[in-house]
């Protein structure tokens, strides 16, 4: 048996009558909407639990309405009028004073998707693509370059701030309505959705144009819709049931292609479903096509609907960025030939011999192979080669014959499959060369340098073309195509392949990509495989876009692999520490906050800095939840009984979600070698936010605590918290003009340095 | 519900039964009469004296393994030059820094001190001879050989506690004898025989203590407990990944204790609180003090200022004999002093040449006079310390924390200061001038600054002091880093004002005070070695171990990572010989280690599908055989997965090597594995029988005729691969070129002289 103390709305609740809570409590289990046909016994059942849970301050099996008929209204309409209250507490507290500063804060951005030029950033485009839609109802021609710290033209900017506004004022009915689902009473659901209100950082990282408020909100929608889900669980394939699985998936799609951090709430929610199949599995009446289906109608909800959306947003993101721009060298030439304003469209198809070409590793980061008259300070001495991101001249190949053998120039040579080549470096003449000394970093493989010319003939110059791929839909006969054909090159002496991996050089090297003749052949390794991306030839006509078609869901990959190595390139650099970013350490006692712009006396200075009382309380609530989730688990070893096995199947669940949230939205960081700055920590504040109210509520639900007791912490804790938020109002909403040095009381922690720009740094 | 009926059979899989009538107690075993007597052992004597006679021939074949020409190679090999030179420094007593705690090396330096060696070679490179340097080397590498070759009969033995057959046993401690990467790693002067050699013990402790668990405080019981504390922290004394089996252990421990907290084991709290308060003190208190003896051990021995000084405080080598730092001489207002940056070691200088107004990339400095860093002692390098009162010179007071001070450079007689210029090289920075005294007095403020001592007490002090010095202006600190400028600057190092003074690379130190009088030198240098709290200088080694290990992330050639150990993609090449063409290359054996990662897909997959049998109310292992598959054989592969798994998060340098403990489990799961495959039943009861236990039934395995035919396949391709890689693995004899192809089953093992 497990969670029945699951509180089901009343259809009846729907038509605007008293439900919820009030209905289950105040008829002691007598339905007066008369027996529900769904469902009767659960309901039944329902009303016997929460009757037996609340003893003793329900007293009254009648709710007794006031004879005036404003109260009487409100008595009877309380379960929407208290969450439309707060929600409009919410649009007033985000909105309000939106437009104080008029530059850009922090890393504010919306140009991309109104320019429609191609640009490459870590994060999914679910986000950008709504902030685009923002500039685009606000009249904004993407012109602006959103440089932070820059002042704001005449361009609407206070609707889109507005806009991303909206999605982090809607956190809050999100928090009352999720903290209903998970069975808090009234006062704990309403301490949620003011504890999310009144957190001074979720206040202020909503109010720019930043993805965090869509994150969070998209966040809070995963939670929602998974407790309805969770809630429907004794009926199996009702329409809710369907319903709420399905929003779950839609959900999760939404979250993941916003920022891939939605990925940790979708592990959450993996989580709670594989222990659920698990559940499942274990119960032998079941039978198995049943269980199939349970299987089958997740898979579908929780893998394909998402997958989906996910990849819907990419498909929307392409399609709207049309034009070449900022990120195409992230993308493989063939798809930057598709994009509008990109010369590689004209590039004449088939290659031949005299041709002018640049080359371009197809491994993800890859460079374009280069060559400079720098030379290598130890090895071979000779020219160096590198992969470099840059467009320059010194990536210029011409291709060449084996040293002795003549070119025809009237005739047209293909290059095909097999033939030997010679890589000559347009700008200094030199061939592309290996032998069998070390390279510089991969002491492993031979080093390729700059060496000779045409009149210096060396067999270590010759280069064996293979074809690897043909990518387009032309015959595959062995003919080199500009972009369309991946080929290698197989050193002809040696027999080691061409190969850069994405190792830097050192300063000598300008940091470049190091190339390297590879031993190994290793001949599928994208790192050894090439293409020709510019190609230049009188000769040849011009060919067209047409010829160059790249496949979706190649891009699509291709995409998602450089987004996940860009992300994780984002490492800390040792010698240098970044004043903005935080240790993971730092965030869950806020032992930091964060200065989002210049701190001038002219600026607008908004200080990211949650609310110290609901940050503290929240982590106090994760150590608590542990602590007692010990205690019930070592004196149920005992055999002693603290709650009853509904609660106590209850409070592991809860217990679960919401801690197994919290971590799975904050540890990652701990591991991960990245950059992290305090607004990592937004969504993991989430989860202990209601875990707060959940604990709170758990412990003064007990028997032993009087009515008066409950009153009098309620109104504590409301006090605090709403108390500290105005306390630090006006560091939310921007300080406008100098600092008072009356602000030096908010400095409650060490490192805050609202006031002092140098402050020591603690690691808790 | 099936719960119930589950939780009846794992109680009953307790095997300890309480007497106590409130309870109540599954019947199902056990009631046919037998006594207690008849199974105090299950096996017989004549088993016994098999067992032995088994186990002496494996020591026999471990030992002539470990010390086969162990005479050869005569030169230093791989990280010998590591810790043979620490061998040495504890025989001279000079202080040294290393990641690993002391132990083991402490170990090798008793060696040496034994056989009389004097700690004069400092194995300085991979090559050296041991010969023409008098370096008493066999001796020394008897020691990790002699431990390498007992872990052998100690996996036998604890094999054979946990109640696995003589074959199954004898086959763990072939696998084990046989592997080429333990032979070679184990007959070198290295950490890892010992590191192996007290986690086996650990691991054969906990479970003869878990044997003796029917009668707990009995005095065996404690002896064992004892035992595994000791070996434990013996573990981690060796190398810090010795915490694994600490980890291993305590899971073992935390789960025992579980089941004792069940109140259908009858235990009162007060009992149950004495079962916890015992493993406490047997399994963390008293580690710990071993743990810490040995690191007493270490600074009594080691008393002298050696290369290990640079890593620690200056109070921390104010401790040593014959450190500068206990020289360090009080600086006051009014002396001349030189500067030096911690990191680069250069001094702060000015020299008569200014900024260029323009510079290369079009941006303008002050055109002010050069301050640079230089390399060589100069008299540019002289400063002199000022007070920032012009009417208060404080001339012979010392230099506190947080004066105020302004610094005079004394060959051109001109202030210090730093403005907001961008310096030549980096925009972000401000650039460091100074301006003559000639000059009015408006730019005072910009030439006052602040002094941070980081260490070395609370006085200014040479050698011993480091200090930030903090622009009081524009709160930047002094700082330089090795970019040079260019021509019009000397190639001298740039010096500017960095805006993140909490960097660590913005100490200075004063190295001495120009013309302080001889006598007055004498008399503060005569300063007796200062003392320091233990637990003060064992908490910083600690830390700068700890910094200091996460920090290894240099690439090296022969690194790899965790996930291709157990496939065993990777070797590293220890040594070579040009012109023998000999080499030693660290590999396992192939055969052994590819069959091990089977046998643990075994376990995975076995469990598994018990796992899920059960959920569904199917139970496909017999009673006897699924404890002792998830007792013992489950025991090893946890010990085997937390061992290797946690290797996954560390950002350091890995080699293959740091997969031997690992290896270990691996093998004898493998040999578990063939026993649970191919020997029907189990041997049992293996444990003490106690005061509160009934009788219980004996139980005997059977060993098929199969199990010695597969045993003995394996066992022979396992000696055949191992003989076909020994001559990599000991270095004895050259391979020529086809030889050395047939033996590079994989292409990313790289041979020397394979062509």
């Amino acid at each position: 048996m497990y969670g029945s103390d699951i509180k089901r709305r009343n259809p009846a609740a729907q038509a605007g009558v008293p439900s919820g809570d009030d209905v289950m409590n105040n008829y002691a289990g007598s339905d007066p909407y008369g027996p529900n046909p769904l469902k009767p016994a659960f309901q039944q059942h329902q009303a016997n639990l929460n009757n037996r849970e609340h003893p003793s301050h329900h007293a009254p099996v009648w709710r007794q309405y006031s004879s005036n008929k404003y109260i009487r209204f409100y008595q009877e309409n309380d379960h929407v009028l208290i969450p439309a209250f707060l929600t409009l507490l919410s649009f007033w507290t985000r909105f309000r004073d939106i437009k104080s500063s008029n530059y850009v804060v922090w890393d504010e951005f919306g140009s991309y998707y109104i320019k429609g030029d191609f640009y490459f950033d870590v994060h999914p485009p679910l986000g950008k693509i709504l902030v685009g839609l923002s500039g685009a109802l606000a009249g904004y021609d993407g012109t602006f370059s959103f440089d932070s710290g820059a002042t704001y033209p005449d361009m609407g900017y206070g609707f889109m701030r507005i806009f991303n506004a909206f999605f982090g004022a809607v956190m809050v009915p999100f928090a009352y309505f999720t903290a209903q689902e998970l069975n808090m009473s009234r006062t704990a659901c309403i301490f949620a959705a003011v504890l999310v209100l009144c957190d001074n950082a979720y206040l202020t990282i909503s109010r720019f144009i930043l993805l965090d408020s869509m994150l969070l909100a998209s966040t809070c929608f995963v939670l929602y819709c998974h407790t309805r889900f969770r809630n429907e669980r004794h009926d199996p394939f009702s329409l809710d049931w369907w319903l709420w699985l399905a929003m779950t998936g839609v959900a999760i799609g939404l979250v993941s292609s916003v920022k891939l951090v939605g990925l940790f709430v979708t592990a959450l929610v993996g989580l709670y479903t594989v222990e659920e199949l698990w559940e499942l599995f274990g119960d032998l009446s079941l039978p198995k096509t049943t269980y199939i289906k349970h299987w089958v109608a997740r898979a579908a909800c929780l893998i394909a609907l998402p997958f989906s959306v996910y990849v819907a947003s990419f498909a929307l993101h392409f399609a709207i960025l049309r034009n070449s721009g900022p990120g195409d060298a992230q993308m493989s030439s063939l798809f930057q030939a598709g994009l509008n304003g990109n010369q590689f469209s004209s590039n004449p198809l088939e290659v031949i011999y005299g041709s002018k070409v640049t080359i371009k590793n197809t491994g993800y980061g890859g460079g374009l192979l280069h060559s400079h008259v720098q030379t290598y300070p130890e090895g071979s001495g000779q020219q160096q080669v590198t992969c470099y991101h840059h467009k320059d001249t010194n990536n210029d190949w011409i291709i060449k014959r084996a040293h002795g053998e003549s070119l025809d120039f009237e005739e047209n040579q293909n290059l095909r499959d097999g033939d030997i080549v010679r890589l000559v470096h347009e700008s200094t003449g030199r061939n592309l060369h290996s032998h069998r000394i070390k390279a510089p970093v991969t002491s492993s493989q031979w080093e390729v340098s700059g060496y000779g010319g045409d009149n210096t003939p060396d067999s270590n110059d010759e280069w064996i073309l293979e074809i690897a791929e043909e990518q387009s839909s032309l015959p595959r006969n062995g003919i080199l195509r500009s972009l369309t054909t991946t080929f290698r090159l197989r050193h002809r002496m040696l027999g080691c392949l061409l190969t850069a991996e994405n190792v830097n050089l050192p300063q000598w090297g300008f940091r470049q990509i190091e190339v390297t003749c590879d031993q190994r052949n290793r001949t599928s390794s994208p790192h050894s495989i090439w293409n020709v991306e510019q190609h230049w030839n009188d000769k040849l006509p011009p060919g067209g876009q047409s010829q160059y078609k790249s496949r979706f869901w190649r891009d699509f990959w291709h995409l998602n692999v450089a987004m996940m190595t860009s992300n994780n390139a984002l490492i800390p650099d040792p010698d240098k520490e970044d004043v903005l970013a935080s240790n993971p350490s730092q965030w869950p006692l806020l032992a930091v906050g964060l200065r989002m712009c210049g701190w001038g006396d002219d600026m607008v200075k908004f200080y990211l800095l949650g609310n110290p009382i609901v940050w503290w309380f929240s982590t106090l609530s994760i150590l608590v939840c542990g602590l007692s989730f010990g205690f019930y688990i070592i004196r149920r070893q005992r055999k002693l009984q603290d709650i009853s096995p509904a609660e106590w199947d209850h409070f592991q669940y809860v217990g679960k979600t919401l801690v197994g949230g919290w971590f799975l939205h904050y540890l990652p960081f701990c591991i991960m070698g990245r950059v992290t700055y305090l607004h990592h920590y937004f969504p993991a504040l989430y989860f202990s936010i209601l875990l707060l109210s959940f604990m709170m509520d758990h412990f003064l639900q007990k028997p032993s605590i009087s009515a008066k007791t409950r009153t009098i912490v309620w109104a504590v804790a409301f006090t605090a918290v709403v108390a500290t938020f105005l306390f630090f109002w006006d560091i939310s909403y921007g300080i406008k003009g100098p600092v008072d040095p009356q602000m030096r009381n908010r400095q409650w922690r060490a490192a805050w340095n609202i006031i002092d720009d140098h402050k020591p740094n603690t690691f808790i | 519900m099936k719960g119930s009926k589950m939780a009846d059979s794992s109680e009953s899989t307790l095997r300890q039964r309480s007497t106590t009538p409130t309870v109540a107690q599954p019947t199902e075993t056990a009631d046919d009469g037998d006594r207690k007597e008849v199974v105090t052992s299950v096996f017989t004597p004549a088993e016994q004296r098999q067992s032995l006679v088994v186990l002496l021939v494996l020591s026999l074949i471990a030992f002539g393994t470990r010390f086969y020409k162990i005479y050869e190679p005569d030169e230093v090999v791989f990280d010998e030059v590591h810790f043979g030179k620490f061998a040495s420094y504890y025989i001279r007593g000079t202080y040294f820094f290393d990641v690993h705690p002391p132990l083991a090396k402490m170990m090798l330096g008793a060696m040496g001190y034994l056989i009389g060696y004097d700690g004069h070679f400092l194995f300085d490179n991979i090559g050296d001879s041991y010969i023409s340097n008098n370096v008493p080397y066999i001796g020394l590498r008897a020691l990790p050989a002699s431990l390498g070759a007992l872990t052998v009969p100690i996996i036998y033995m604890t094999m054979r506690e946990a109640g696995y057959p003589i074959l199954t046993c004898a086959l763990a401690g072939f696998l084990v004898t046989f592997d080429n990467m333990l032979v070679t790693q184990t007959r070198l002067i290295l950490l890892d025989s010992m590191l192996v050699f007290f986690m086996v013990c650990s691991i054969y402790s906990y479970v003869r203590f878990y044997k003796t668990r029917n009668n707990p405080f009995s005095i065996r019981w404690w002896f064992w407990l004892i035992a595994t504390g000791v070996s434990i922290a013996m573990t981690t004394s060796v190398k810090m990944v010795g915490l694994f089996t600490v980890a291993t252990i305590g899971v073992a421990v935390v789960w025992d204790l579980w089941v004792l907290l069940d109140i259908r084991r009858g235990l009162t709290m007060q009992e149950f609180m004495k079962h916890f308060w015992a493993r406490a003190f047997g399994l963390i208190l008293v580690p710990i003090i071993i743990y810490l003896f040995w690191f007493y051990v270490h600074f009594a021995v080691l008393t002298h200022s050696g290369p290990g000084d640079d890593f620690m405080s200056s109070e921390f080598q104010e401790t040593l004999h014959g450190n500068s730092m206990a020289d360090g001489l009080y600086i006051k207002y009014g002396d001349n002093i030189t500067i030096r940056h911690k990191d680069t070691s250069v001094y702060l200088h000015s020299h008569p040449h200014n900024y260029p107004l323009r510079y290369d990339d079009g941006r303008i400095s002050s055109a002010g006079q050069q301050v640079t860093g230089y390399e060589h002692a100069d008299p540019n390098n002289i400063w002199h310390i000022a007070s920032d009162d012009p009417n208060d010179p404080k001339t012979g007071q010392q230099v506190m924390h947080k004066d105020v001070i302004r610094l005079l450079h004394v060959a051109t007689s001109s202030w210090l200061l730093t403005h907001d210029v961008a310096s030549p090289t980096m925009s972000t920075n401000e650039e460091i001038t100074t301006y003559s005294t000639d000059e009015d007095g408006s730019r005072f403020n910009e030439t006052t600054f602040q002094i941070h001592l980081e260490s070395g007490g609370d006085k200014l002090r040479t050698m011993a002091s480091t200090f930030k010095l903090i622009h009081m202006d524009t709160k930047v600190a002094v700082w330089t880093h090795p970019q040079k400028l260019p021509e019009w600057g000397f190639e001298q190092q740039e010096v500017n004002g960095n805006k993140n003074i909490l960097q660590k690379s913005v100490l200075w130190w004063s190295d001495n005070i120009e013309g302080k009088d001889a006598a007055e030198i004498e008399k503060e240098a005569n300063k007796p070695v200062k003392k320091r709290n233990f637990f003060l200088k064992f908490a910083e080694l600690q830390g700068k171990m700890f910094s200091h290990n996460a920090g290894l992330t240099g690439k090296h050639p022969y690194q790899s990572s965790p996930i291709e150990w157990p496939f065993l993609i990777k070797g590293i090449s220890f040594w070579t010989h040009n012109d023998t063409r000999k080499q030693i290359y660290l590999i396992g054996n192939p055969i052994g280690m590819w069959v091990a990662v089977a046998g643990l897909a075994v376990i995975v997959g076995v469990t598994g599908a018990d796992v899920l049998s059960r959920r569904r109310g199917f139970y496909p292992l017999n009673y006897d055989v699924h404890k002792r598959f998830y007792y013992a054989t489950g025991f090893f592969f946890v010990g085997w997965a937390l061992h290797y798994f946690p290797f996954f998060l560390m950002g350091r340098a890995l080699f293959l090597h740091h997969y031997m403990p690992a290896l270990v489990f691996s093998y004898m799961v493998l040999a578990a594995v063939h026993g649970f495959m191919f020997t029907e039943g189990v041997d049992g009861p293996i444990s003490e029988p106690g005061p509160q236990v009934r009788p219980r039934r004996l139980k005997r395995a059977v060993v098929p005729v199969i199990a010695y035919g597969t045993a003995a396949i394996l066992m022979a391709w396992h000696l055949g691969s191992f003989l076909f890689f020994a001559p990599l693995t000991y270095g004895t004899s050259a391979i020529d070129v086809p030889g050395l192809a047939r033996r590079k089953l994989l292409s990313q093992w790289e041979f020397h002289f394979a062509k």
